[in-house]
């Protein structure tokens, strides 16, 4: 008897594969992916074998978590580079683990330091970029989005909308809790970023639900305590708002009243570099504020410098997260301390090559000052953008949109930093630049501790 | 039917009686009672770990069990002559295939829902005997039943054509495969520079191999803030696409079979 062929029966099979291949790719792909993943991205090349097939055993988390331990020996030992791929590794695994993205932001963003305890700043990108990442892994909770949100705030102190735009997403969240720290924070990021209104609508938000909540539970200490705050930050702000003319501007009269930000403050800024040493600056220069609290920052880096921006850098260029750094170019930025309206302040970078690599040939040294960081009192007479402030030769309307703030630029060269042909340290002449509005001072000393009594109106 | 359930019958009374699987599952057994104790080795919130641990022991002692269980099916009564005995009664191959594969299903069900029960124990002990989340967690071991069941087929469709030992590594590589597939496929989609004959071998392979990674449904169970999404539809679309992959692997082992000189 012959037999029937199997053609037939192998067609069918095969449609009913394709059949079970369209369910697979329109229905069941998106909602496991939406449900049931576990948000892994890419194989990191530095997980070994033997974990690998751990991990895809299912043993991810177990995995995840005797690495953290370990991670945890490497923190308190100080061996903080050997830590940096254990947090990948571990986020890798165990996408949901929110404290590893927490510390590893931190870690990038703040634990890197040179001998004078300045952050590597080249590292930000890449803490972000792990913000991000863990974000997008765990959207139904508010903490990542507020972990970013504060690198942004308290690490970065530049591009507030940034802040802004995560402490918004994770006040969405319902896991936020009523913690004022936590609310009030995203006010104080509304007034960084010059959203007065968006600040007080909030904090008059947050003062109606802790009232509610004290008159709910009036023996709860803290519910007390939550709206006392809140109606404290709410009357600062308003006064605030009245004081430096902002409610005057609004309504069109700000010219014909007495408001503490004018006529704008002439701060007077001017600076000296020296190259003292090779990569050792000496930098002295005026502000003439008096009140004490005036930070303003400088930087030097790589003329090329990738990504960067007048004052700073684009710190959210990066979207993969790669632990190291560029190693060849050079990024340092630190603050200058006013005191009694001048700064005098050494930076020495001699002694973190890796760091400081110096491999370019032109290297450029920028000033910025933003009232938008300012000290509260001292943005009392700036006021939120600037407004009550000015300046004869590095007031900047451009660098930052919205915002008048003090910048300016200083070109060098490798030869210069380093000391090298011309100016080297044997009988060469010392590079000095100035910026114009420079006042040299005999009593430009290191020694400035003398604070005199503070006011904005004193002459100079 | 009956010829078919009574060779079911006597499949799952060989397999519960054979030692390397009694051993493979009270290994399996023995690593849950014990995982509470491994709570320490992580920072995580211990219980979490406990239950991403627990569930893969259940997982990767299932498809060990699963893989050498049917792999010896066929070649073993081959081997041994006493499918000659099956075969000249009036049974047909392909109720004798469909019998030793339902008893192979069978016993696996059996060991799984005795690892299950062990593991409601442990954690029910661990809740002071309160029910907590434990229905849901009963819930992925009943998924990773389908899984296993697909696993089956798998080693039940080679094992008509190849020996135990080939049988063992061709298995284990679909299962690996098929349980790498979604991560894969998620990763592929986020790539925009992708190559298109990478995406077109990822959608042949999707296409024929059974995708074991759809029935890896504990994120939930192991992380609580993840949300869920129709998780009664996704459930049946998946035990359906599972079904229809055992229909088409046991139609094709049939085939086979039935043309294999024994």
């Amino acid at each position: 008897m012959k037999r029937k062929s199997v053609l037939p029966f192998f067609l069918c099979i095969l449609i009913c594969l394709g059949l079970c291949g369209t369910l697979q790719r329109t229905a069941i792909f998106p909602n496991w992916s939406k449900t049931y993943s576990v948000k892994q991205e890419g194989i990191p090349s530095t997980l070994s074998p033997e974990y690998l097939l751990f991990a895809m055993a299912g043993f991810r988390e177990l995995i995840a978590g005797i690495l953290w331990v370990r991670a945890d020996s490497f923190f308190e030992t100080g061996n903080y580079d050997a830590v940096l791929p254990l947090i990948r590794l571990v986020t890798w695994l165990d996408p949901k683990q929110i404290d590893v993205y927490t510390i590893g932001m931190w870690h990038i963003g703040y634990n890197f330091t040179d001998e004078q305890h300045r952050s590597d700043r080249r590292y930000l990108p890449s803490a972000i970029a792990l913000g991000k990442e863990g974000c997008r892994r765990n959207s139904e909770t508010y903490e990542l989005f507020f972990e970013t949100g504060w690198v942004w705030f308290h690490k970065i102190v530049d591009d507030f909308p940034q802040a802004v735009k995560y402490w918004e997403e994770a006040g969405k969240r319902d896991d936020i809790d009523f913690t004022p720290a936590r609310r009030n924070l995203l006010a104080n990021a509304y007034q960084r970023n010059g959203q007065i209104q968006e600040s007080a609508d909030l904090y008059k938000t947050l003062l109606t639900a802790a009232e509610k909540r004290f008159k709910d539970q009036p023996e709860v200490f803290t519910n007390f305590q939550n709206r006392d705050t809140i109606e404290q930050n709410l009357d600062t702000l308003l006064v605030r708002m009245t004081q430096r003319g902002w409610f005057a501007k609004q309504g069109g009269h700000f010219e014909q009243g007495a408001y503490d930000s004018r006529p704008p403050w002439d701060v007077k800024f001017g600076a000296r570099v020296t190259v003292e040493r090779p990569k050792v600056l000496r930098i002295q220069g005026n502000w003439n504020v008096l009140p004490v609290g005036t930070r303003i920052r400088v930087i030097l880096r790589d003329k090329d410098y990738p990504h960067a921006v007048p004052g700073g850098m684009d710190w959210d260029w990066k979207t993969d997260v790669s632990l190291d750094p560029p190693t060849d170019e050079t990024f340092m930025q630190d603050d200058l301390f006013v005191r009694n309206r001048r700064f005098n302040r050494q930076i020495d970078m001699s002694r973190d090559v890796g760091m400081y690599p110096f491999k370019g040939e032109n290297y450029v040294l920028e000033f910025f000052y933003s009232p938008r960081s300012a000290a509260h009192h001292i943005q009392d007479k700036f006021s939120w953008n600037g407004e009550g402030m000015t300046d004869a030769n590095h007031l900047n309307t451009e660098i930052r949109p919205g915002q008048r703030v003090i910048f300016a630029q200083l070109e060098l060269t490798r030869d210069q930093l380093l000391r090298l042909g011309d100016w080297s340290t044997e009988g060469g002449k010392t590079p000095v630049l100035e910026l114009k509005g420079f006042v040299p001072s005999a009593t430009n000393t290191a020694d400035q501790d003398l604070v005199r009594i503070p006011n904005l109106r004193a002459e100079p | 039917m009956r010829v078919i359930f009574s060779i079911a019958g006597t499949t799952i009374g060989e397999a519960v009686r054979r030692r390397i699987l009694l051993i493979i599952l009270f290994i399996g057994v023995l690593f849950l009672a014990i995982a509470p104790g491994l709570g320490a080795l992580t920072a995580r919130q211990e219980t979490s770990i406990l239950r991403g641990m627990t569930l893969s022991i259940i997982l990767l002692t299932s498809a060990v069990i699963a893989i050498v269980l049917t792999m010896y099916m066929i070649p073993n009564e081959i081997e041994r002559r006493t499918i000659y005995t099956i075969l000249c009664k009036p049974v047909q191959r392909w109720q004798f295939y469909l019998g030793k594969y339902l008893g192979a299903v069978g016993a696996l069900g059996l060991m799984m829902a005795l690892m299950t029960a062990v593991l409601i124990f442990v954690f029910a002990i661990m809740q002071k005997g309160s029910a907590g989340d434990i229905p849901q967690l009963a819930q992925v071991p009943a998924m990773y039943f389908v899984q296993m069941s697909i696993l089956a087929a798998v080693a039940m469709f080679f094992s008509t054509f190849t020996s135990p030992l080939v049988n063992f590594f061709l298995s284990g590589g679909v299962y690996l495969l098929g349980s790498v597939m979604n991560p894969f496929f998620e990763t592929l989609s986020n790539d925009k520079d992708a190559h298109v004959v990478t995406k077109g071998f990822a959608w042949f392979a999707n296409t024929v191999l059974p995708n074991f990674a759809n029935y890896q449904v504990a994120n939930p169970i192991i992380n609580p803030t993840q949300q869920i999404d129709t998780q009664f539809g996704y459930y049946i679309t998946t035990i359906g696409y599972g079904l229809v992959y055992i229909v088409a692997l046991c139609v094709a082992g049939i085939l086979i079979f039935d043309r294999r000189e024994v």
